[in-house]
């Protein structure tokens, strides 16, 4: 091809057949088509030998289709091939909460959101493991931090005001769940949890007066 | 009209296909040429001493297949020589053994000649493809990409080739007026060809995608690239098609004479003709009035150079119309001795002369002073001038004739286009997505080449952040063209706008281009 300049010409691009497919994959799996989806992600990974994308998706289809132990294969590879990539530690802690390994789960869930803080799944799924395990500390500090950035978010404020209760901090949990009604006065889980978070408010004080009369 | 063309039986295409040692992908060049929609092909297959490629040929069994079997390797100029000794087809299209057609190719670049009567060449749009060679040779497509879709500029054509050769098609009988391809040169060969067919016709541009050439990734194995590795003999090669003027008449061109007066015969006059000669691509000659004596003293080699004699001595005004009085150009540079020329400073005044035919006006040359008065006018203009006033000096006869000579405006210059889309470049370079999307629109509204640049500014607009306009503009363009590119753009922003249908759509168009479907033989 005699072109005799190259000013016209873009830097090749050598990803697009990879991104197309990623894309495709990604499409397949929000549509629930996880046979295309596997289809698109393993040629994604053909193209993309490096690239942790498609075995992020593969382990997503896994997920959906209760295959643990190929959605845990292919988030370890998308780890191995990007220790910084946040979502396929989310993908092993989902594994490993399915598979009912809460603390691996928590300790998983935690690594992706030293990488990703903005990541709501592994936020939430922080939350279920906390739950389910009892502690509560670092779920309250990420749970802060996602709400500095996203303020009026209502579901982690609900998650938040629900652990500040668990963990008897009954002020903040009333003030986050007075915040949560002011932003949507029909959600009735904030109006229940605040009429316990009440209840459990004038519980104390009175058990506060009593112990004054009995000292 | 395919069905007129057909039912006719429509005119003969003779597609060129030379080869040499790429015996792994001709199959499929071949498969691509055969499987045409329009059927009334003779595909003629050269191969310029390479390996043998018969049973490739012969497993065909396709009577309007050719092979012509060089036992020497000359050169792709000399196969296609030879190739076009056997054409018989009214019209010439080319193929290398490593490109692809698509089965409307033929058809559309047919159709689109057979239509426009003032047009004897016409050429379409290529994928780019880029892939990575397996061990075994197969290629792994990577990404498919439009990189030029330009239209057709003839004073563009002159300076350099913005027309795919694959995608080109045009008349054999254009040719007998161009002339065949030049043996002497060995890079840039099919814009030498292209340039010389600029001469006689106008290029007719189908934004189509009719085909698709390889780029492997790494270090190309292409004889051009490799040839021109050599800075030198690219140069000496480029030069030499800047100079190379076909016989007249020309239909389409104006010729340009440059009258360079020089008292002798010197080093000075040597290096002022030298500049020209690296300096200039608008065709033309050097006019040299000289003294009988300084002839012997003329570097024989330069081409393009008449010599005048005059009498000795003689002034510069009376040189100059010597000249004058022989000169065949429309055009007419005025050089002064110890004037010498740089990139553009001729054609620049010469473009603004060309759109501005009927203005009686000239224009200084860059460089220009009082004491080395260089100027472009048309010939008319300065023999009127001269005829009129001859005991005048050439600027004041030009005056005095009212041929007003003037400095050119900013909007005159030629290759705007081109200045506009290497500063959009350049933003997209330094990052700056926004600048260069705007330079992109702007250049779509003003300068044509629609698709292309709409192309271009929907990915600088995607990646400033601008989905919505990224996603109006690559609709636009998959309406009239899709590309994987502006497909894959327009799913990206549907998928974000929760529109996960929509996005497999266009996805799946753009996978199945990426896949070859447009090679529907396959």
């Amino acid at each position: 091809m005699d072109i005799t300049q190259e000013n016209t010409a873009e830097q090749p691009d050598l990803t697009q057949h990879y991104e197309v497919l990623q894309e495709l994959g990604d499409c397949y799996t929000s549509v629930g088509n996880y046979v295309q989806a596997q289809r698109c992600y393993e040629k994604a990974a053909s193209l993309g030998p490096d690239e942790p994308g498609p075995y992020v998706g593969l382990g997503v289809v896994g997920l959906q289709e209760n295959l643990l132990d190929d959605a845990e294969v292919a988030f370890r590879v998308a780890a191995r091939l990007d220790t910084n990539c946040a979502k396929a530690y989310c993908g092993l802690a989902m594994v490993a909460q399915q598979k009912c390994d809460y603390k691996q789960a928590f300790e998983m869930y935690l690594k992706c959101l030293e990488l990703d803080t903005d990541n709501l799944t592994a936020l939430l799924g922080l939350f279920q493991a906390s739950c389910q395990m009892g502690s509560f500390a670092k779920v309250i500090y990420y749970l802060q931090l996602y709400l500095d950035m996203h303020p009026a978010d209502i579901s982690v404020m609900f998650s938040l005001a629900a652990l500040y209760m668990k963990d008897g901090r009954l002020e903040r949990s009333k003030k986050i769940l007075l915040d949560i009604l002011t932003l949507d006065a029909g959600h009735q889980d904030a109006a229940n949890l605040l009429e316990e978070v009440e209840h459990n408010l004038a519980q104390t004080r009175q058990g506060s007066r009593t112990g004054v009369q009995v000292g | 009209m395919v069905k007129d063309i057909e039912s006719k039986v429509g005119p003969m295409v003779s597609v060129l296909v030379p080869t040499f040692n790429r015996p792994r992908y001709l199959s499929e060049a071949l498969a691509s040429a055969l499987h045409q929609s329009y059927r009334n092909l003779q595909v003629i297959v050269i191969n310029d001493g390479g390996e043998d490629v018969s049973d490739i040929v012969h497993s065909f069994t396709d009577q309007r297949i050719i092979l012509i079997n060089r036992k020497q390797n000359h050169g792709k100029d000399f196969s296609l020589n030879g190739a076009l000794a056997r054409a018989e087809g009214k019209y010439i299209a080319y193929l290398d053994d490593d490109d692809l057609y698509y089965p409307h190719h033929i058809e559309t670049l047919v159709n689109a000649l057979e239509n426009r009567s003032d047009c004897q060449v016409a050429y379409s749009d290529l994928y780019k493809t880029y892939c990575k060679i397996s061990p075994d040779g197969s290629r792994q497509v990577l990404s498919k990409v439009v990189e030029v879709s330009r239209d057709f500029d003839r004073f563009l054509m002159l300076y350099f080739n913005h027309a795919l050769h694959v995608s080109l098609m045009h008349r054999r009988d254009l040719l007998e007026k161009t002339g065949l391809y030049n043996e002497q040169l060995n890079v840039l060969i099919d814009w030498d060809i292209t340039r010389r067919l600029a001469f006689f016709s106008d290029f007719h541009h189908v934004c189509e995608i009719t085909g698709e050439f390889y780029s492997p990734v790494g270090e190309s194995d292409r004889i051009s690239v490799q040839q021109r590795k050599d800075e030198n003999e690219y140069l000496k090669n480029l030069l030499t098609i800047r100079t190379t003027r076909p016989a007249k008449p020309w239909t389409k061109i104006k010729d340009m004479s440059i009258i360079f007066s020089p008292d002798r015969l010197n080093k000075q006059a040597g290096k002022t003709i030298g500049s020209i000669w690296r300096h200039t691509f608008y065709p033309y000659k050097i006019y040299l009035p000289l003294p009988h004596t300084d002839f012997n003293k003329l570097n024989t080699d330069m081409p393009n150079i008449i010599n005048i004699p005059v009498n000795f001595p003689a002034s510069e005004t009376k040189r100059i119309d010597t000249a004058l009085a022989v000169c065949d150009g429309e055009y007419i540079v005025i050089v002064p001795s110890g004037f010498d020329i740089e990139e553009m400073w001729i054609e620049d005044p010469l473009y603004a002369l060309i759109n501005n035919s009927d203005a009686r006006e000239g224009f200084e040359l860059e460089g220009s002073t009082d004491m080395l008065w260089a100027v472009v006018v048309k010939k008319d203009d300065l023999k009127y001038a001269r005829e009129s006033f001859p005991h005048l000096s050439i600027c004041e006869s030009l005056k005095a004739a009212g041929i007003v000579i003037r400095q050119l405006r900013p909007e005159e210059i030629p290759f705007q286009f081109d200045q506009l889309l290497q500063q959009a470049r350049s933003a997209e370079k330094d990052g700056n997505w926004a600048q260069a999307a705007q330079l992109f629109e702007y250049i779509a509204e003003h300068h044509q080449n629609q698709l292309w640049m709409k192309t271009l500014a929907a990915k600088a607009f995607f990646k400033a952040g601008s989905h919505t306009k990224a996603a109006k503009l690559s609709c636009e363009v998959n309406r009239h063209r899709p590309t994987v590119n502006t497909l894959l753009l327009e799913a990206k922003v549907s998928r974000e706008k929760v529109n996960f249908n929509s996005a497999i759509e266009l996805l799946k168009r753009a996978e199945q281009i990426l896949e070859g479907s447009e090679l529907l033989w396959t």
